[in-house]
């Protein structure tokens, strides 16, 4: 990775079916087919109850803002020229929270409680991100 | 196994920013104080206790090697505040134990040659499998440990009410405790006004929020406590611990509860799980003279407040003002200023100053009859020093 570009997601055998899921725009997550709860990061088992039968469920796609912040500082170059920029936590309805940014923020400051919707910016030919949108 | 162990020695070398020293130089420079300071040879140390590196730094066998060391116990970790109480903890337990008689606690920092490494290019943590564990999140630009801060900080203050302008007490009154001492970086007054008219870096961390980017180093040396009480300077015992604490409903840079990745948003007090230290000890949260924390971020002293119980959830920011964390105040916090206002070692700078404040020789910051102080963190985990090698 050169300095002037943008990090990537290290993608590997827990998230990739994660990351492959944006690149269809849909919201995947990790769901234990014991006890039902989904998680997030993905990971290798359930963290509720350690089963190994972790099955891909779509999520609704929204949530809430829990916390978010604006980043005034560059300490990447390749993000240099979006400063300042905004970066949230969301509460997805399903429960697990996942970072990510809000889009068409058009100078506003975010808002804790805010109800969002997932959309997916096609970063390249092998890179989708996910960002959300405020709902009214 | 009880814990039988004292701080018998303490060494820096000058902290500052843009040192030309490798940080192997700094950490030879610390490590010869301390032993002058301990007033014990070299062969005498025969543990080590290392976090070294910003985040890369040498590995035990190098240090060793290049000081000259026989050792016969090593404990290493990364270059992380979260490590210092840990590699502090192995010392006391490794001579306790008899695995070694006396350990020296190493960190040696020269942020200011590294600071790619700072949430910048090269800083890979972010990009560890499922990223980094202040909150990073470097595809979104998330990418340095002030953001888990401000990430945090800004719920705290959404569900508490709590404003900048409060948080602005902790760096306040820090920067009037580096002002007392004369190793450290900072030395001009900070004001409410400058605090709130410098730059925004993380909303809502402003400049004075984040600590400094800095170079330096500590040594500590541990002995067991009969061997403590024969040597030079007044044994500082260990007199209580507790580890770190960790699981879903923990966030490195944020109380219990309040909804960071993926905890839950049951805030609560202070349980007395929090708080084993005291006991531990054998002292009350009251006998405390004095606080000591990693604070590279102002609202970590908030939390770490929290986290032991000096005051309930949420009522931090209310409870520092009024120089309550001032000296002369209720709770002296970080009295030779810390990581905000000395310099960034890790926080071993302020287990030194714990050290001088027990032997009496803090100077200007001496805090009057001191005999118990806590360091603790806001991720939970704690030392109490007492002033005398002996049990209690």
């Amino acid at each position: 990775m050169s300095i002037r570009d943008r990090p990537r997601p290290r993608i590997g055998p827990d998230n990739a079916p994660f990351w492959e899921g944006c690149r269809g725009h849909r919201l995947m997550l990790p769901t234990c087919a014991e006890c039902g709860k989904a998680h997030l990061p993905p990971g290798p088992v359930c963290p509720f109850c350690l089963s190994d039968r972790i099955t891909w469920q779509r999520a609704s796609g929204r949530g809430r803002v829990s916390t978010w912040t604006i980043v005034h500082k560059a300490w990447f170059p390749a993000f240099r020229d979006d400063i300042p920029y905004n970066v949230v936590q969301v509460e997805l309805d399903e429960g697990p929270r996942l970072t990510s940014s809000l889009v068409s923020l058009s100078g506003r400051r975010p808002e804790i409680g805010q109800r969002v919707e997932v959309v997916f910016d096609d970063v390249d030919d092998t890179l989708t991100l996910h960002r959300f949108r405020m709902l009214a | 196994m009880k814990v039988d162990a004292a701080i018998v020695g303490i060494g820096n070398s000058s902290f500052g920013r843009g040192l030309p020293d490798s940080q192997l130089r700094l950490a030879a420079t610390a490590l010869k104080n301390a032993i002058a300071d301990a007033g014990i040879e070299r062969r005498d140390i025969d543990g080590l206790s290392i976090h070294l590196g910003s985040p890369i730094g040498v590995d035990y066998d190098r240090v060793a090697e290049a000081f000259g060391l026989e050792i016969r116990y090593v404990n290493q970790s990364w270059l992380h505040g979260r490590f210092v109480t840990n590699a502090l903890q192995h010392a006391a337990l490794a001579v306790s134990a008899r695995l070694a008689d006396v350990v020296a606690c190493v960190t040696a920092i020269s942020f200011t040659r590294e600071r790619g490494f700072l949430g910048g290019p090269s800083d890979f943590e972010g990009n560890r499998e499922e990223g980094g564990t202040h909150g990073e999140a470097p595809p979104y630009g998330l990418t340095a440990p002030a953001a888990g801060a401000a990430l945090a900080m800004q719920r705290y203050m959404h569900v508490f009410n709590a404003t900048s302008e409060q948080l602005a007490a902790v760096p306040i009154a820090l920067r009037e405790h580096a002002m007392l001492n004369p190793r450290a970086i900072m030395k001009e007054p900070l004001t409410l006004r400058a605090h709130q008219n410098a730059r925004m870096v993380v909303d809502p961390l402003r400049l004075y929020d984040c600590c400094l980017i800095s170079d330096g180093a500590v040594v500590v040396l541990v002995a067991r406590g009969n061997r403590a009480k024969n040597m030079r300077q007044k044994p500082i015992r260990i007199a209580g611990m507790q580890g770190i604490r960790s699981g879903r409903d923990e966030f490195i840079f944020a109380p219990r509860g309040l909804g960071i990745n993926q905890q839950s948003t049951r805030a609560s007090a202070s349980r007395s799980a929090d708080q084993e230290v005291f006991a531990s000890a054998g002292v009350e949260r009251g006998d405390v003279q004095g606080f000591y924390t990693y604070d590279a971020f102002s609202p970590l002293v908030l939390f770490a407040l929290e986290r032991f119980g000096y005051c309930g959830a949420g009522e931090a920011a209310s409870w520092v003002q009024g120089g309550r964390i001032a000296l002369g105040g209720e709770l002296p916090v970080n009295t030779s200023g810390g990581l905000l206002s000395e310099a960034h070692v890790g926080g071993w700078n302020s287990i030194c100053e714990m050290v001088r404040q027990l032997r009496g020789t803090a100077g200007p910051s001496q805090i009057a009859d001191t005999a118990v102080l806590q360091w603790g963190t806001a991720w939970g985990d704690s030392v109490i020093l007492t002033a005398g090698a002996d049990r209690q």
